[in-house]
């Protein structure tokens, strides 16, 4: 099954339960925001999404994960707008039934959203200047 | 002629001090038209960003023609995560 949801306030995360008999692996992603962006102190990231292309990118992204890996539950989360230092932004959560999948799925997925979701990172600095993020690390 | 409704992201919204903008067109005109005069109107500014484009929300990878009431997106590299 895949969950993807676009969310604006502070991420909470897929609850993680004893009832998935099958599955051998949960693997769980975090993305925190940084407190320093191009050597610059930030206070906060803010998000900005191509409102619609975003959400229906990472679902054709988590639908060519499933079938190019055995998986049976891709979950994912990305907030968007003002994320303090330290906040969670992208919450993912992969359950196989081996390590190794859910390991390999979980580093094609996010190399891809990287690569084509259309979201953007404005840096807000200390003084509370927003300038467009630089950052567009794999 | 037709219009193109453009949608501005991140450097490219840096650039052209806008959320979005209505842009006329000559009837067959192009993607890379579009690239053209939003890059003209940057003043420099793009001129070494890497845009991708979509149309009407999805990426087109070719130049494609547009039609009047077309939603553009000059993508530029995104930054999830």
């Amino acid at each position: 099954m895949i969950k993807i949801e676009i969310v604006d306030d502070l991420i909470d995360p897929f609850l993680s339960h004893d009832g998935r008999l099958e599955q051998g692996s949960e693997l769980v992603f975090n993305g925190r925001v940084r407190s320093m962006e191009n050597d610059q102190k930030i206070i906060a990231l803010e998000y900005e999404q191509y409102d619609g292309m975003a959400e229906s990118e990472l679902k054709m992204i988590a639908q060519e994960v499933c079938q190019k890996y055995p998986i049976t539950d891709l979950f994912c989360k990305h907030r968007i707008g003002t994320v303090a230092v330290g906040e969670t932004s992208l919450h993912v959560v992969i359950w196989s039934k081996h390590r190794k999948e859910g390991l390999d799925s979980m580093t094609f997925f996010l190399g891809e959203l990287k690569k084509r979701v259309p979201i953007w990172k404005w840096a807000i600095l200390q003084d509370g200047t927003k300038i467009p993020s630089d950052c567009t690390h794999s | 002629m037709i219009k193109i409704k453009l949608k501005c992201f991140s450097q490219v919204k840096y650039a052209l001090g806008k959320n979005e903008m209505v842009i006329e067109m000559k009837i067959g005109s192009t993607t890379s038209d579009l690239e053209q005069i939003v890059k003209q109107r940057s003043e420099g500014k793009l001129e070494h960003i890497d845009l991708s484009i979509a149309v009407n929300k999805k990426y087109v990878k070719d130049e494609v023609v547009l039609n009047d009431g077309d939603e553009v997106a000059l993508i530029p590299p995104v930054q999830g995560g």
